[in-house]
């Protein structure tokens, strides 16, 4: 057995803890961050391919939240986190829903203005910008589509930096936040997962981990810290929480935005190259309509969703692209962790008036398309056939049920809400866990509930904010 | 791979090189492994109803699936099951299909 000291553990490297990591080491902190899965040159894989999927998705690539129906998802498992692998939309937290938050869950510090502080710290730490010139003509079709319809759109701006030939490069965590914390004095540690975390009594003092070294054996490693940072999503946080101890208001209140998927046709190629960055927000927050990555094989997949005949159209893939409809859910899902097992059991509920949302949204996207030239539809409904006209989509009302619905979703939030209405809450305005000492959570487990576009802009400012208050603190 | 479960694979692969068959197989197999505990043992356990039902109607320990059968089921977890295995099959032959 292997042991190390620090004085500030952070456990996950992902948009939380990579910005926790940075933040406090360059106060000048001794920082030891742990990742369980592997450090991999973010320029040595193309996104959304097949490598990418084995080597940083965790479970190597599917997994889902069990109900009727049940919620595919799909997380990072890399130094990095899910900003490896996400799109890199950027989108701060609306003001009002910031605000409905701080009322609700008595959440001290939590104005608008404290929040566009954070946020504007870290866009200018990660080149948020929007694509230079016309968009792709994949994003370019949600646009003309809402136009036509009279919807709002909006083209969202990326944590993107671009050369000067306009070729775009994702400002994942491992491009700058990791190598910033690092620079500070920071150590990493990959391929290590934490088993649990170290205490006395109420007090955490460290984490046992079992890291694989780089020959593929394992070892045991004891790290002891002052202080405890636990960043590793709302899936994976609240389950070591409840290893190690915790489970009051651990793992319940998990969130998601359910997602509907459309592959739609049309009569000239598209690019495949990049994802859409716009975005109808006609309906939002409660329904975002946008794009998705649309490579050979997501088309492939999206298309036999519908368990219509694809060949043909796969055969003329480049004519075909993924879109989607994504529902803020009435309902809430439970994180739990299994005895012997490494994995926790994530179930999720629907209610019927998420399903009724999420066929106006499938119907709602598919007159988008329609409306922007597209020439079939292919929705992620079993059995459903193809669409090729307005009253084809009539069909989608009751055809999206319990049974027939193939859903999935890439946020997942609040299985630890913050706040100081400690009913609602597993930890106080600032991360720190009720009921234990020196043990913070500072990742996406804190937002209270599904702010209705990508998290990860709510995620790097709340854990800006949080790792600011602990050096103001601790 | 349980035996079934190679038996759907085999049936959802439609490229005729061996090499790349064998490619998509190994990936399949290995998502099948990396997948939760518990997943991965409701599939397992799923593999293995089937299989046994396969053989009761007489279709044998090998030989090829009716996946029409089972894409068709009434049982929303039957559809599931091959929903996944044909995802999986489909995006390792897009990816592993060569450049053009």
């Amino acid at each position: 057995m292997r042991s190390l000291d620090t004085e500030v553990l952070v456990i996950g490297s992902g948009a939380g803890g990579a910005v926790t990591a940075a933040t406090l080491a360059e106060a000048g902190r001794t920082v030891t961050v742990v990742e369980e899965g592997p450090w991999v040159d973010p320029d040595a894989i193309e996104p959304f391919s097949l490598d990418e999927m084995v080597v940083k998705y965790r479970y190597g690539g599917p997994a889902a939240a069990l109900g009727t129906p049940s919620v595919g998802y799909a997380e990072g498992r890399c130094v990095g986190g899910s900003t490896e692998i996400n799109s890199g939309l950027y989108h701060r937290l609306p003001g009002d829903l910031a605000e409905e938050w701080r009322r609700t869950y008595d959440i001290d510090e939590f104005t608008p203005d404290v929040l566009d502080h954070y946020a504007g710290g870290i866009e200018s730490l990660l080149t948020v910008s929007k694509v230079p010139g016309a968009p792709p003509a994949s994003s370019a079709v949600i646009e003309r589509g809402a136009t036509k319809l009279g919807w709002r759109s909006v083209e969202f701006a990326r944590v993107f930096a671009y050369d000067e030939q306009g070729r775009g490069t994702k400002q994942t965590m491992a491009r700058t936040m990791i190598p910033r914390a690092v620079a500070a004095g920071a150590t990493v540690v990959p391929d290590c997962r934490v088993v649990r975390l170290l205490r006395q009594g109420p007090r955490v003092v460290g984490a046992r981990c079992r890291r694989t070294t780089p020959e593929g054996a394992t070892e045991r490693l004891d790290i002891r810290a002052d202080h405890v940072f636990v960043c590793c999503g709302a899936i994976h946080t609240p389950a070591l929480l409840q290893r190690s101890g915790w489970w009051s208001r651990i793992g319940g209140g998990l969130k998601l935005h359910p997602t509907v998927k459309v592959a739609a046709r049309f009569p000239s190629p598209l690019d495949h190259g990049d994802v859409p960055m716009h975005r109808v927000t006609e309906f939002a927050p409660k329904l975002t309509i946008g794009g998705s990555a649309s490579r050979r094989g997501q088309v492939a997949m999206a298309l036999a969703e519908s368990s219509a005949e694809y060949e043909d159209a796969l055969a003329e893939w480049e004519h075909v692209a993924v879109y989607y409809a994504a529902i803020r859910s009435d309902s809430a899902g439970r994180v739990l962790t299994l005895p012997r097992a490494s994995a926790p059991l994530v179930t999720y509920r629907l209610t019927d008036a998420d399903l009724s949302r999420l066929a106006r949204g499938l119907v709602n996207l598919g007159e988008l398309l329609l409306a922007a030239g597209a020439t079939e539809l292919y929705p992620s409904i079993s059995q459903s056939g193809v669409a090729r006209r307005q009253e084809d989509l009539v069909a989608w009302w009751d055809g999206l049920t319990r049974s027939r619905a193939n859903l999935m979703t890439v946020h997942l939030t609040s299985s630890v809400r913050m706040g100081q209405e400690g009913a609602l809450s597993g930890a106080d305005s600032f991360g720190r866990v009720w009921g234990a000492q020196h043990l913070r959570v500072n990742d996406a487990s804190l937002i209270p509930d599904a702010p209705g576009v990508n998290p990860q802009a709510a995620i790097m400012m709340i854990a800006a904010r949080n790792a600011e208050h602990f050096l103001a603190t601790a | 791979m349980l035996g079934f479960e190679q038996r759907v694979v085999a049936g959802l692969v439609t490229t005729t090189d061996p090499e790349r068959r064998a490619a998509v197989e190994a990936f399949v197999d290995g998502t099948l492994r990396s997948m939760p505990e518990h997943l991965r043992a409701g599939m397992a356990a799923e593999s293995l109803l089937l299989g046994a039902w396969d053989r009761v109607r007489g279709r044998g320990r090998a030989g090829p699936v009716d996946l029409a059968a089972l894409d068709g089921s009434r049982i929303d977890v039957v559809r599931q099951y091959v929903r996944l295995l044909r995802g999986l099959v489909l995006f390792a032959e897009c990816e592993l299909a060569p450049t053009t």
